[in-house]
């Protein structure tokens, strides 16, 4: 791929106008705009990414950020699945309110959907989990962001089925963001599924979830975008107390993909697990980063986190676990494991430990293996094509820890890890 | 059919890199026939069939064919597919592919159709139950964690399933105990009826009162140094290998 690095100017891609024009696309009051003309400001005050800094060694950040705001033109919707008994569907799209379909269950259930520019009225929770200052592309969404959408599960709640959100990418800039509130005792699993796109697709999302006290929220990431999409994602749990998330990241499509995911663990007893899916062929480059930032007693978290690359496919893992002083009696876990099939595959793994207390439990593994030539042979002996035995063994790979994930859960990432590697190009010959 | 030649091989050499491991071996295995290969450990057994089934890390001279077709140069799963098996000396672990999921992708790929569920829960359980494997082994991992005789068990389950035309069976007595040979014996004389051919690598005579071999060959640094009946497994159980050591040979290769 060419490399379109371009110079930047980013007076001219974020100003007043521009912040209003997304306000006015995206819809919302005037708290919606205060807060937008806040983040402008901090965005200005905001330095582009630096290279030699260790989350942008990788990526070229400039690749990601979109030339300017101008909307894209019509999108290309796809087909949206019905909600089934207990569950909902929202659609996200730019330049447009979030497009509800529940069943009676889950509205009667009392999880309210709301665009997020009206949920600001009175919603203090906004850009706390996730504020402008996180970074440059986090302060360009929360002053510019043209779809949004507020999720509130009442506490005590347990819903039986997900929420499915569906993300549609236009082929040119979008910059959704979702805020998930899971209140206090409630259980509820959200699916943010990131469809459509195309080579002109500048996609900057960012998503916060605030676990409440005692809840248990399971938020699944499937990035499935098109070929040639280019996306830039953000995601951030608070877990209060005794609370849990459980995030499972399938990121497959789109050619530059850079996700930052975490949690912040922030009062005791809370818990967060991260397991994560990536598959890449051809040219795809696909930057993963995690974060688990312990800042409470007797907090507990776990990353899982598998690649898989064919063609000349690259991937880099950075996983950061911080202990401050404040978390003692924790429990940190953190394993990458990448797979590669062909020659021309690269895969990147850094474990980041930042610990700051003595009483701690705290491992973390990283491995980085070629495809064993061994097993093919045995595969193929058994008349298993080349490129069958890869999936198959691509496949095991992945079970044991798709096996750990329930069942309702496992049903989403299964299917979409099958399709993605339908089309997998074999890679050993 | 019976008598027809289902395997054969002509003057096969097999390099590693430059080294010459197998140094020219011509063998022709009729359906129904039973072939014994007994060879001093290094001399290259092992070589000689991965090579045959089409190893990817050896270069290959010579000519092979299968039902009279030559597939020398055909892939492994080409080869598995027109009916030819490898029983492995060291089956290889597949951690996370389960052993009924492989199974059922072997059986689909060797028929060229998928095999219908409820046939497959069928056979299954029917060759489970000959060579007295545990149910259980459907659902673990392929060859992962296997004792040394499950995983000779699993490949003869293989062959039953697979049903090929000409088998190498690489050692597939080593490791089994008293009992579990006389089971994986009976599964192969099972199977191998009177229309398959099969070429038996073995270090002892004792695998070979249960599965009668017709020809019996010598295998040294590379070559066939001696074919004869049965009686021969019986003259080598006496007085090992020395004996036959081609003139002037053991010098490891002429690279
Ligand atoms: N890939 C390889 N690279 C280097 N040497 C090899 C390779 N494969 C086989 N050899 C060598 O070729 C020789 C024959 O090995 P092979 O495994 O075929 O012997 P074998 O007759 O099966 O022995 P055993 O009875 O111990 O199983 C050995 O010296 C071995 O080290
Ligand atoms: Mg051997």
């Amino acid at each position: 791929m060419a490399d379109t690095a371009h110079t930047l100017d980013t007076t001219t891609l974020l100003d007043e106008a521009a912040v209003r024009a997304a306000a006015e696309r995206a819809g919302g009051g005037d708290a919606s705009l205060d807060t937008r003309l806040e983040a402008l400001a901090t965005f200005r005050d905001t330095p582009p990414p630096d290279r030699v800094r260790h989350l942008w060694r990788y990526t070229d950040f400039s690749r990601l950020l979109p030339e300017s705001l101008e909307p894209a033109g019509p999108l290309a919707m796809p087909e949206i699945p019905e909600p089934p008994d207990g569950g909902m569907v929202v659609v996200l799209r730019p330049g447009a309110p979030p497009e509800v379909r529940s069943s009676d269950a889950a509205r009667e259930a009392g999880v309210r959907v709301l665009p997020l520019g009206e949920a600001l009225e009175g919603e203090e929770l906004f850009g706390t989990v996730v504020p402008a200052s996180h970074g440059y592309f986090e302060a360009l969404n929360a002053a510019a962001w043209d779809g949004g959408v507020a999720l509130t599960i009442p506490g005590g709640v347990h819903l039986e089925r997900a929420i499915r959100l569906l993300v549609v990418a236009p082929d040119g800039v979008s910059l959704p963001r979702i805020l998930v509130v899971a209140g206090r005792g409630s259980e509820a699993s959200v699916v943010e599924e990131h469809v459509g796109g195309g080579e002109a697709t500048r996609l900057v999302g960012v998503t916060e979830l605030s676990v409440g006290e005692g809840a248990n929220l399971r938020h699944t990431v499937l990035q499935r975008l098109d070929a040639g999409a280019r996306a830039h994602l953000t995601t951030r749990a608070r877990v209060a107390r005794d609370g849990g998330i459980s995030t499972v990241v399938a990121s497959f499509g789109g050619s530059l993909v850079k996700m930052d995911l975490g949690s912040l663990l922030a009062e005791q007893g809370a818990r967060s697990e991260i397991v994560g899916f990536v598959l890449g062929e051809g040219r795809q480059h696909m930057d993963h980063h995690t974060v688990h930032e312990h800042v409470a007693p007797r907090t507990w978290s776990n990353i899982d986190f598998k690649v898989a690359l064919t063609g000349r496919a690259r991937s880099a893992y950075t996983g950061l676990i911080r202990i401050e002083t404040t978390a003692p009696g924790t429990e940190a876990y953190q394993e990458n494991r990448n797979l590669l099939l062909s020659e021309e595959a690269r895969a990147e793994t850094i474990p980041e430990l930042e610990i700051l207390t003595d009483d701690v439990q705290c491992t973390h593994g990283a491995t980085v293996a070629p495809l064993d030539e061994e097993q093919v042979f045995y595969l193929e002996s058994r008349g298993i094509p080349g490129d069958e035995a890869e999936r198959l063994i691509v496949r095991g790979f992945l079970e044991a820890t798709l096996s750990r994930l329930p069942d309702s859960v496992r049903t989403d990432v299964e299917a979409a890890v099958e399709q993605r590697l339908k089309a997998f190009e074999g890679g050993h010959r | 059919m019976k008598n027809e030649v289902v395997f054969s091989c002509e003057d096969v050499h097999v390099f590693v890199e430059d080294k010459e491991i197998v140094k020219g071996v011509t063998l022709e295995v009729r359906a129904g026939e039973k072939h014994a290969l007994m060879g001093p450990n290094g001399s290259g057994k092992s070589t000689l069939a991965a090579a045959l089934m089409g190893h990817p890390g050896y270069r290959v001279e010579g000519r092979i064919t299968l039902l009279g077709e030559d597939v020398s140069e055909m892939s492994p799963d080409e080869r598995a597919r027109r009916g030819m098996f490898l029983s492995f000396q060291y089956p290889v672990a597949v951690p996370g592919v389960s052993v009924a999921n492989f199974l059922r992708a072997a059986i689909s790929a060797r028929r060229g159709e998928e095999i219908p569920v409820r046939e497959f829960r069928k056979l299954l359980t029917e060759a489970f139950a000959a060579l007295d494997i545990p149910r259980s082994f459907m659902g673990r991992y392929l060859n992962d964690g296997f004792s040394g005789g499950e995983k000779k068990r699993l490949e003869i389950l293989q062959m039953m399933l697979l049903e090929p035309v000409f088998a190498l069976l690489d050692e597939t007595d080593s490791g089994l105990d008293i009992d579990a040979l006389k089971v994986v014996s009976e599964g192969i004389n099972r199977v191998a009826g009177d229309h398959m051919g099969l070429l038996l690598v073995t270090h002892y005579q004792r695998i070979l009162n249960y599965v009668r071999p017709d020809r019996v060959h010598v295998f040294m640094d590379g070559r066939i140094v001696r074919s004869g009946g049965p009686e021969l497994a019986h003259e080598l159980e006496e007085r090992g290998y020395d004996w036959l050591a081609p003139e002037g040979a053991a010098v490891g290769g002429a690279a």
